[in-house]
């Protein structure tokens, strides 16, 4: 009689084969490790905890469907989060057809206005760790619009190239990079300003 | 090249985008360039300080439970999808040829019936002109109820008797 699988002392490559094989607890084992990960990534984008929790899981499931398709070439959490990610994306397009007026009108309101803001420096300053850091940075995320926002994410935490983003977008690598720089513009203005108003920096 | 094409491209610089001779004579022009040195390590800075920065959060639901709705979800669309696959070759091959089949089958024994007639199937119930329905056997009680627009009788029988061909003739006038 074979013996029954380790699940838990599993790597994730093995658990993957198990899980393609149709073993739902190999599966189940997935989701038990890059769960948080997966829901990070959404709420990233979507700073939704609903929307975030709903995306994720049907992260999951489109993962579980399309195990065929994964060859391994990137890490299975990495595979996740692309997944996880072009539903964030499906969906703040489906935003944006409901509401035909914001994200456009916004740009075209505030662009003139950051295209005057200056390039901050930000460092990060004594006293102040990584932590505090961390969440003063997701506040300010949290500030952007959908589509800066989406961009600094992709960029920065999805580690994808201008290229990668501009695929996913539906849009050319020229407004990635723009969307990008206004984006960090952005960010370093008000990451200054609630460092200031915290008298963290001068 | 304008003040705004530059700026993309000290930041395609910064993020590795650019190489070759493009990055060379960018990196050059940045040095002999005051504004152009301050961006480039302002985006730096920036781009330091977004490395690793994702706020780690934990999911706001318990695990089971996410995982719990995560099968739910796979079983029923699972389910779906096998409801809507298409059938086994030969399955399909039948159903395909069924519909068509069937109707030949139908005009066949249209053309072939004996008793095929201009009027109405003999039922042994007639119809009059005022479409009333009516009984030989006063025990039993009729209601009939009549639209014309949609060519339609509706007839209610009330009886506490068994009804046997012999004892009860029904007919329409």
């Amino acid at each position: 009689m074979p013996a029954e699988p380790v699940y838990s002392s599993a790597e994730d490559p093995q658990l993957v084969e198990w899980a393609k094989a149709g073993d739902m607890v190999a599966f189940e084992e997935l989701v038990s490790r890059h769960r948080d990960r997966i829901y990070v990534r959404a709420y990233s984008i979507m700073r939704n905890e609903d929307l975030a929790v709903d995306l994720s899981q049907n992260a999951w499931v489109k993962a579980w469907q399309r195990l065929d398709q994964f060859h391994g070439d990137a890490s299975f959490p990495t595979w996740l989060s692309r997944i996880v990610t072009n539903l964030c994306l499906d969906e703040l397009r489906r935003q944006k057809r409901a509401r035909m007026d914001s994200i456009e009108a916004m740009e075209e309101s505030t662009g003139p206005v950051e295209n005057r803001l200056e390039m901050e420096m930000v460092d990060p300053v004594e006293g102040l760790d990584r932590e505090e850091l961390r969440e003063r940075i997701d506040a300010a995320l949290a500030k952007l619009s959908d589509k800066h926002r989406t961009v600094i994410v992709l960029y920065e935490f999805e580690q994808l190239e201008y290229r990668q983003i501009a695929d996913r977008m539906g849009t050319s690598i020229g407004t990635v990079m723009s969307r990008l720089f206004y984006a960090r513009k952005r960010m370093a203005s008000l990451l200054n300003e609630t460092l200031k108003r915290d008298g963290l920096i001068e | 090249m304008n003040e705004n094409e530059t700026e993309l491209r000290v930041q395609a610089l910064v993020d590795g985008e650019l190489a070759g001779t493009e990055a060379d004579e960018l990196r050059a022009r940045i040095q002999g360039d005051d504004a152009l040195r301050e961006l480039h390590a302002r985006l730096t800075a920036a781009r330091g300080l977004m490395d690793g920065a994702e706020l780690p959060r934990p999911l706001p639901e318990p695990g089971d439970f996410h995982w719990s709705q995560i099968s739910e979800a796979i079983e029923r669309e699972d389910r779906q999808a096998r409801r809507l696959a298409k059938p086994s070759t030969r399955a399909g091959w039948l159903l395909s040829w069924l519909p068509p089949l069937a109707g030949a089958a139908c005009i066949l024994l249209l053309l072939t019936s004996p008793s095929r007639h201009d009027g109405p199937p003999d039922l042994g119930i007639m119809l009059g002109s005022d479409h009333e329905l009516e009984l030989s056997d006063d025990t039993i009680d009729v209601m009939t109820y009549n639209t014309g627009d949609d060519n339609m009788s509706i007839v209610w029988l009330d009886f506490s008797i068994d009804l046997r061909p012999d004892t009860l003739h029904i007919w329409l006038d």
